[in-house]
């Protein structure tokens, strides 16, 4: 079986993902904006990528197809027939693929979008947060993709690192329902709910020990990575077209602070409770929601120290950081979306399970 | 034809458009001047300003440049902007160090910079200078609803590729039965040691 396929659409991410971090801090420490800028095209050629690598391997197993050979599920997940039978399409490059395209379509409208409202960077404009969910689309399908490889090396290593991607993404989507002036923290809530969820997924899918600790490890080395890059993209980006840093900055990256740094500590949690759950022969119905109330309420309270710290005080809801009322909430915040996250965790990893049952023999 | 045939002249075709961009940057770097349509005068303390507008009227999410020109030039002269508008919640202030705009350093601004909502905003200026501090105030900007289609019908259609993966994961829970197979299939098999 042919990685390259899967890495390529995993590398498409990637790029979407360097792209976004990179155009945000064009933004914030640079300004003047056109649609034709070099963070502009690493996002756009990001999803291009990914997209013609998923319509590629659609076209090859349609084409496998109608040569008589079965589609294998390990390849991509399992066929499904689009459009009365036309093509077989595996579903993790359906999805990745479906999602690129509708990043080329939201494409168009948020550039109508910036000619009738002009070029501000506000990140959750409609047409933005319909682009993130697309890119987001595109991620989840290279996660399909490499949990139906689980058998392979290849497709575990994937995995470990396709999954950090979307955890990285997500906070850009939540972002958007800070305007609704919720109750709790939108960005918090998002950002407990999917970390937690996604690397308990990827740790009961592949039922391997580290699994979380190692999602945990590309996570904090993504983070560094953009940590360092972003802010020296727009610094050499603004020298090379000639135009002077804006005043006053911050020095933080803008996207950077709704991520959590401190996986690792709630990565180990999970681990722990995981491995001491399958020792003492504890209740599957329930072992997914405790420990994802556990990584969830270390998660949560990580945050209030990460972005109290990050911005001077002020705790994530606005209140002092170190108020009791501030630690009580975030607590009941982490219970309750880790374990409806370890819920979903754990039927996700089934779904993925299911969705190629073959490479499922290795891990029995 | 292997894939990596197929896929070759995408990935060449990327790496042109990369290497080729910073070129094609160059002429980029005439980015608009600012323009100013219409101007407000404040008296902030001893200081004058004069707050320039590159659109009038304003209209909400239609972003613009303001400038903000203290009589006498920026030299020996800092402060914070204050701007309080029906978007922000009772009693907060958007506040923000002033800051020389991007295009045009002699003055201070906001570069496209769009206010969210329609009404009444107010801009309250705080500086520091030579002759100590003073704070004045332009009141009662009018901003006009927003321009374009409502926004709640840009909503719709902008939620529909989440509405297609929240119903895509509806299909699949509703096909498979998950909680029905968390046993069947061993995902969290119980006794079942992990691989080393």
């Amino acid at each position: 079986m042919n990685p390259a396929p899967a890495y390529t659409v995993l590398a498409g991410t990637l790029m979407s993902l360097a792209g976004i971090h990179w155009d945000v801090q064009w933004h914030v420490d640079v300004g003047p904006d056109t649609f034709f800028t070099l963070p502009h095209l690493m996002l756009y050629s990001g999803s291009a990528i990914a997209g013609i690598a998923s319509l590629v391997m659609v076209l090859r197993v349609t084409s496998a197809q109608r040569a008589g050979h079965p589609a294998d599920p390990a390849v991509g997940g399992s066929p499904v027939r689009v459009l009365g039978g036309r093509f077989t399409a595996p579903l993790g490059y359906l999805v990745a693929g479906t999602g690129a395209a509708l990043f080329l379509l939201y494409g168009l409208l948020d550039l109508w979008w910036h000619s009738l409202y002009g070029f501000d960077a506000v990140l959750d404009s409609p047409p933005h947060v319909a682009l993130f969910i697309s890119i987001s689309l595109t991620m989840v399908g290279s996660v399909i993709v490499f949990a139906a490889a689980r058998a392979q090396p290849w497709g575990r290593i994937g995995l470990v690192a396709g999954i950090p991607v979307l955890i990285m993404f997500t906070p850009l989507t939540t972002n958007a329902f800070s305007r609704l002036g919720l109750p709790i923290d939108a960005r918090l809530a998002g950002s407990v709910f999917f970390a937690v969820c996604l690397v308990l997924m990827g740790a009961i899918t592949l039922r391997r020990r580290r699994v979380a600790l190692s999602i945990a490890v590309v996570l904090g080395l993504m983070q560094l990575f953009l940590w360092w890059f972003s802010p020296w993209a727009a610094r050499v980006y603004a020298d090379y077209v000639g135009l002077p840093l804006r005043d006053n900055l911050v020095g933080v990256p803008p996207l950077l602070p709704s991520i959590p740094m401190f996986m690792l500590v709630a990565a180990l949690v999970i681990e722990g409770l995981l491995g001491l759950g399958r020792r003492r022969g504890w209740s599957a119905r329930w072992l997914p929601q405790l420990v994802g109330a556990a990584g969830g309420v270390v998660v949560s309270l990580s945050m209030l120290v990460q972005m109290s710290s990050l911005s001077g005080g002020a705790g994530p809801v606005g209140r002092s950081a170190a108020s009791v009322t501030a630690v009580v909430s975030d607590v009941l915040l982490g219970l309750t979306l880790g374990a409806l996250a370890g819920f979903l965790a754990a039927r996700f990893a089934v779904l993925l399970h299911l969705n190629a049952p073959a490479a499922d023999q290795e891990g029995r | 034809m292997r894939l990596t045939t197929l896929l070759a002249p995408y990935v060449m075709g990327a790496v042109m458009l990369l290497t080729a961009a910073p070129a094609q940057a160059e002429p980029e770097q005439a980015y608009a001047p600012v323009e100013v349509v219409h101007t407000e005068q404040v008296q902030a303390g001893p200081y004058h300003l004069t707050v320039g507008f590159s659109t009038w009227p304003l209209r909400a999410m239609q972003s613009l440049d303001f400038t903000f020109v203290p009589d006498g030039g920026l030299s020996g002269k800092s402060g914070t902007l204050a701007m309080t508008g029906p978007g922000l919640k009772q009693g907060m202030r958007r506040e923000s160090p002033l800051s020389r705009h991007p295009r045009k350093r002699d003055v201070w601004g906001l570069d496209i910079q769009s206010l969210p909502t329609a009404g009444q905003w107010s801009f309250t200026f705080t500086v520091n200078g030579p002759r100590g501090q003073g704070t004045g105030t332009l009141g009662n900007v009018t901003v006009l609803e927003q321009p374009g289609p409502p926004l709640a019908l840009s909503w719709t259609l902008c939620s529909l590729p989440v509405l297609g993966l929240i119903a895509f994961l509806a299909v699949a829970w509703r096909r498979h039965r998950p909680s029905r197979r968390l046993a069947l299939i061993g995902v969290l098999k119980i006794r079942t040691p992990y691989r080393p």
